[in-house]
């Protein structure tokens, strides 16, 4: 099975003839394609995220007591967080597909095509984050509009924090779908991992009325880096420098190891 | 042997379904471990008790419990689903010398027994909470675990039997859990909702369940708080039984 574009395929692929960038940019836009052919997947979370938000954060804040802030602040606090949470669940998608298409069989097929397997993977990873992102443009937009964020740089930075806690989550989960081989441990695991970063983080409440032994690690949650960072752009207008370090340091780490895990997996051992 | 001398050897079977992979129980109990000692013991923290009169994390911790029953429940259908689209079992275990109602009651039973094993330790530890666990409503409270799960798995045998695939299976399933979650005195009491709301939060199989557990520590009698989960739940395995004879038919 070769890597390299044999000529009639690259005679035969527009892709190939553009440029060294299409190819990944192809293996991206099939896994948005993908996440589009299945309806089910982004009802199933658009409808838990509109219940998180209007029933249950509605509800709960109204019960919630801060010291020196208003009964408004706690349902502001989480709408933001839910966005993180939300894009965080949506991300660990795209190792469902992965594991799924090992399976079916389906990967042997993208094997053939004339794309690297460097592209390959980072087409990947890619693809799990623009979906991500394609998702959860629209919930961004209700909260922003909720809250009345209007400062464009702010917003951009926003979305730059999600885009990399998306990046982040898809190389977690190409590391938890080729490492882990029955398929209900797999989903079993993928479900606790989501629930452990996302629970134990700031994205849902603020760290100082979670008890100590969560405080003591919600701090390195990747989707508290992101949440953290996020608040900081939208409420403060100003950049959280630790954590969008701590959230680029989580995308290099696990992009880098769900890279080299994949790799391992296509190739046995022996990197592309 | 007896039709009915098959339902333990039928239940057995899912049981031990359950522990061919005993990493999935553990992690079950992992998951009620965050939505005890991490969710609801964050919130316990955030609403005083001046608000509700009740200390906040003993008022949701059953729920915690539920929750775990409710994905160890439906756990049950997604299997009996598998059984017929991806393992083609189904014409295997019609051919067993067991009568469809019986396999259809025992695979319920089945359903039921694990959840009830899955939530085993959170029973214990909530039993534990609310100060009854070396009591005999400690029993009351694994009755209503059973009875809670007795509903959720004809519930979820029946959508096993109406969805064509996963996909349909999971959002479904999703949809529901939702509305048992968050359409619930699970994390508020009925005054909290809206005046349009109140009659869907109470005739929430959840609600039913998590009252009847809240009402444990101050009852008199085992039958009170049981007593109302009886009925729905017997009508959802019902439910649950009809939808796997229908499904059987090859």
């Amino acid at each position: 099975m070769s890597s390299s574009p044999t000529p009639g395929n690259a005679s035969n692929s527009p892709t190939q003839a553009s440029g060294p960038a299409s190819p990944i940019l192809q293996i991206a836009l099939r896994d948005i394609s993908v996440l589009f052919r299945t309806p089910w997947i982004i009802i199933s979370r658009s409808l838990a995220f509109i219940i998180q938000l209007f029933v249950f954060a509605f509800l709960i804040s109204g019960l919630v007591v801060i010291p020196g802030r208003p009964s408004s602040y706690f349902f502001e606090y989480y709408a933001v967080g839910s966005v993180v949470g939300t894009i965080a669940s949506i991300s660990f998608i795209i190792g469902y597909d992965i594991f799924e298409e090992a399976e079916e069989g389906v990967l042997d097929y993208l094997l053939t095509l004339p794309v690297s397997r460097r592209q390959f993977i980072i087409g990947r990873a890619l693809g799990g984050a623009i979906r991500a992102m394609i998702y959860i443009i629209p919930m961004f937009v209700i909260v922003a509009v909720l809250e009345h964020f209007n400062n464009p740089a702010s917003l951009a930075a926003a979305v730059l924090d999600l885009f990399l806690l998306a990046f982040g989550v898809t190389g977690l989960s190409i590391t938890v779908a080729v490492s882990v081989r029955s398929a209900n441990r797999f989903d079993v695991v993928l479900a606790l991992l989501e629930l452990a970063v996302s629970r134990a983080s700031t994205a849902l409440y603020p760290i100082a009325f979670m008890p100590s032994y969560v405080a003591a690690v919600a701090p390195f949650s990747p989707v508290s880096f992101a949440a953290d960072s996020t608040r900081s752009a939208l409420t403060d207008v100003t950049l959280n420098f630790p954590s969008l370090l701590g959230l680029v340091a989580f995308v290099v780490i696990f992009l880098g190891l769900g890279s080299a895990f994949y790799f391992r997996k296509l190739e046995g051992g022996v990197y592309a | 042997m007896s039709n009915l001398r098959l339902v333990p050897l039928i239940v057995e079977r899912d049981i031990r379904i359950l522990f061919s992979d005993t990493f999935l129980i553990g992690i079950m109990f992992a998951n009620f471990g965050i939505d005890l000692f991490v969710t609801a013991a964050t919130f316990g923290r955030l609403i005083p008790q001046s608000v509700l009169h009740e200390n906040y994390f003993l008022y949701i911790a059953p729920g915690s419990n539920f929750v775990t029953a409710m994905v160890a429940a439906f756990q049950s259908g997604r299997d009996v689903w598998r059984e017929k689209y991806i393992k083609d079992l189904a014409s295997y275990l019609l051919t067993l010398p067991a009568p469809r109602r019986v396999l259809a009651l025992s695979r319920i039973a089945g359903g039921v027994a694990r959840s009830v094993i899955a939530t085993f330790p959170g029973t214990l530890v909530i039993s534990y909470l609310y100060g009854i666990l070396v009591d005999p409503r400690v029993f009351a409270a694994f009755l209503i675990v059973g009875l809670f799960s007795l509903g959720i798995v004809g519930l979820s045998i029946s959508l096993s039997a109406f969805a064509s695939s996963i996909e349909v299976f999971v959002t479904v399933r999703s949809a529901i859990q939702l509305y048992l979650s968050f359409l619930s005195t699970l994390f508020y009491r009925t005054d909290v909702f809206p005046s349009f709301l109140v009659p869907i939060v109470v005739s929430n199989p959840m609600t039913w369940a998590v009252e009847a557990f809240r009402s444990l520590p101050h009852a008199q009698g085992l039958i009170g708080p049981i007593s109302v989960l009886v009925i729905p739940s017997l009508v959802f395995a019902a439910l649950g039984m009809a939808s796997y004879l229908w499904y059987a038919r090859l």
